[in-house]
């Protein structure tokens, strides 16, 4: 561990001399305004402006701490009656057996409840007290169960239970057997039930979904940054003053690196903010392989928005108005909204199909379904790696071609652009 | 020497429509040019050629020698006509972030947008963002954005649209300033009148070929020579009508603007005047930029 922080510490060093070195040679790029950027040249200079001019936006500032009280409900709130144990009046009305007595014990063990027994000198008073809220559920004459809420409400969930055990008792009491052989049937251990789909451990289903959510959210938001960012240069006509001295590659690569910049440090805030509040709180969001599931979710973060930006650069480049933008934006939110929905309805089940897994190696909706397939336990660290790269390979492929459709397209005017315009004979002229 | 702009053979088409047409002229450095032509002679398209902003069929563009690339470029200025900044920008960091994309430090892009501010007399705006500006403030900053890195060639595509005199006053004055500074600055523009007034030199172009070049004394005292001549109470001029080798150029208030012919003697207008009435203006004028560009054209 020592070893691993002196290497580190001299690589930094080395790293850091290398860099004022090229800083010292460089007498026409001395001072960076933007001094957060850690790069050179122009791509950086665009980078810069574009982080700069996003994390002084009220949107970004507000956006993430809204995401962050989310985030900071989400985690808090599960917690909160963590540990406490509820307790449950039961009114009751005429005599109450022993036998039933025990199922009242045992009912309370397996819920995780404190069992109190309030005795009512009437079913009408019975009544009145569950629906003050005093008691929470009434037997009467040892025969009949009273709630006051339907019983498809959660909170009576273990109801028809209780009242099966409860019949059971008085049906072997009828029978007229021992106390010994009562207590013997009443407890009676059930089966084991072994699942051919067991789902994910808990501590990871709310991981999971946590991450679907983030990444749903952050590749919405800052897709859409990037393709009214482009928008706004071309209908502006700065594009004009822009690339009289950069080269268009340049300055689609750093806007999408700087907006990606951006991004990829938001996700990384409330990442390290989850994980810190969840160990603070003592949240499942830390146990077992839960971290975990937060890393592959930046990747996937990292890998989605690094796909989807080209795509949505070149969509930008060929619109001039905001209504222009809204229609192309709808079919390409499309496969982001297909794989969300789909990774949602995966993960909540608990299993997956053969076409979902088909989903995590399809770049547009690796990010959703992979995630899942890591919360679930479902991918191996090869197959995770294998996505990883179609991604990255799909990804290349995508840049070289938006770079293309962005170059032709960004200084055609008056009217959206059309991909037949840029490919076809029209451009031969 | 002089630094030299040299456009050779340029071709560009949209689709049926012929922009540049095997375009070739030149221009040196230290004036102030004049770039002008009907509404789609090419006058744009020539300019974004230039910044390499389309692409061309054929030709060369040249700076001092050099085929102009993105280093070349890059000590060029540029101000489109369509203005081009970003509105919720401030107007500093906007202008020295342009600044610094070409190849300018931090510390000298900041400055020289300091300078430019000052110079334009909108000093006070800088921290302000460029969308709460007014029209004309925004064109100074645009021609700051264009001016802030020092370049060597300025190419300005209607920089005195819609500016109040001023306005056009000041900018002229930048203008000439840069020429004499042994910038070449060239500029397109409607506005003939500020055009003849502000430029050393004149480019025509139409349908995308060039029509005329040359310095502007040089095409006004060059062509038929031009009278101007009132003869009190004709407020129509009809004593010049019908006369031999004259043609009437325009009349404004008795005032005639008269074309003579080859071989046409001034003094057998001055005669035919004098007997129509009592004169009260007679003068030998140079061509005016406006009938030299109506000229070329025709």
């Amino acid at each position: 561990m020592k070893s691993s922080l002196i290497i580190a510490l001299l690589v930094a060093v080395a790293a850091f001399r290398v860099w004022r070195r090229v800083k010292r040679r460089s007498p026409t790029r001395r001072q960076s305004s933007f001094g957060f950027s850690p790069f050179s040249g122009d791509v950086a200079l665009v980078a810069a402006r574009e982080m700069r001019e996003r994390y002084r936006g009220r949107i970004f500032r507000v956006g993430t701490v809204l995401i962050l009280l989310v985030v900071a409900g989400a985690i808090v709130i599960p917690t909160l009656n963590k540990g406490k144990v509820q307790s449950q009046e039961v009114g009751v009305v005429g005599p109450l057996p022993g036998y039933l007595h025990a199922v009242f014990t045992s009912y309370a063990q397996d819920n995780d409840v404190s069992v109190g027994f309030v005795p009512e000198s009437s079913v009408t008073a019975a009544k009145g007290a569950l629906r003050s809220g005093r008691i929470d559920l009434a037997i009467v004459n040892a025969s009949e169960l009273f709630v006051d809420k339907s019983l498809s409400d959660s909170s009576n969930s273990a109801v028809p239970q209780l009242a099966t055990d409860l019949g059971d008792a008085e049906a072997v009491a009828d029978d007229q057997l021992s106390a010994a052989q009562t207590a013997e049937l009443l407890g009676a251990k059930p089966l084991p039930i072994t699942s051919l789909h067991p789902g994910a451990p808990n501590e990871t289903i709310g991981t999971s979904v946590i991450g679907l959510i983030l990444i749903f959210v952050m590749l919405s938001q800052y897709n859409t940054w990037i393709l009214i960012g482009v928008m706004e240069e071309k209908s502006s006509r700065v594009i004009e003053v822009l690339l009289a001295a950069v080269r268009p590659i340049q300055l689609l690569s750093g806007k999408v690196l700087g907006i990606g910049l951006v991004a990829l440090s938001q996700a990384t805030v409330i990442v390290a903010f989850a994980l810190l509040l969840a160990k603070a709180v003592g949240s499942n969001l830390i146990h077992g392989t839960a971290p975990l599931v937060l890393l592959s979710t930046l990747v996937w973060l990292f890998l989605g928005y690094a796909f989807y930006c080209w795509v949505y650069a070149a969509a930008g480049s060929m619109a001039e108005r905001q209504d222009q933008v809204q229609s192309l934006a709808f079919p390409l939110s499309i496969p982001i909204i297909f794989g969300y929905i789909m990774s949602l309805t995966a993960v909540s089940s608990g299993s997956v199909s053969s076409f979902f897994r088909v989903l995590a190696y399809l770049p547009p909706t690796a990010p959703f379904a992979m995630t899942v397939l890591v919360g679930l336990k479902q991918a191996t660290l090869w197959e995770f790696l294998a996505s990883a790269a179609i991604s990255i390979v799909c990804t290349v492929a995508m840049s070289r071609f938006a770079a293309n459709v962005y170059r032709r397209a960004i200084l055609r005017t008056g009217g959206r652009v059309k991909l037949r315009e840029i490919f076809g004979r029209a451009n031969a002229s | 020497m002089a630094r030299l702009l040299e456009l050779e053979g340029l071709r560009r088409h949209y689709g049926s429509i012929t922009a540049l047409d095997d375009l070739s002229f030149s221009v040196a450095a230290g004036q102030v040019v004049g770039f002008l032509g009907p509404n789609g002679a090419g006058k744009t398209t020539t300019m974004r050629a230039i910044f390499g902003l389309t692409d061309l069929e054929a030709g060369t563009v040249k700076w001092d020698g050099a085929v102009v690339g993105q280093a070349e470029r890059r000590r060029f200025g540029y101000m489109p006509e369509e203005r081009g900044l970003y509105p919720g920008m401030h107007v500093g960091e906007q202008l020295e972030y342009l600044g610094r994309l070409h190849a300018m430090s931090a510390t000298s892009a900041r400055g020289a947008a300091e300078t430019w501010l000052e110079r334009l007399g909108i000093a006070e705006r800088i921290g302000d963002k460029v969308e709460t500006l007014s029209h004309g403030n925004q064109q100074r900053v645009q021609l700051a954005a264009a001016l802030v890195h020092g370049p060597e060639l300025i190419i300005l595509d209607e920089p005195l649209a819609g500016l109040d005199p001023t306005g056009i006053d000041d900018i002229g004055d930048v203008l000439t300033e840069q020429a004499r500074a042994g910038r070449c600055v060239i500029f397109s523009s409607h506005q003939l009148d500020q055009v003849e007034d502000l430029c050393e030199s004149v480019t025509i172009i139409d349908h995308g070929r060039l029509v005329v070049s040359g310095r502007v004394d040089e095409l006004a005292t060059s062509g038929p020579r031009r009278l101007v001549v009132r003869v009190e109470g004709d407020r129509d001029a009809t004593w010049a009508k019908g006369l031999d080798g004259v043609t009437i150029s325009e009349v404004n208030g008795g005032e005639a603007r008269l074309v003579l012919g080859d071989g046409v003697d001034s003094d057998s207008v001055l005669a035919a005047a004098t007997a129509k009435g009592r004169l009260t203006e007679f003068v030998l004028q140079r061509r005016r930029l406006s009938e030299v560009f109506r000229e070329a054209l025709v």
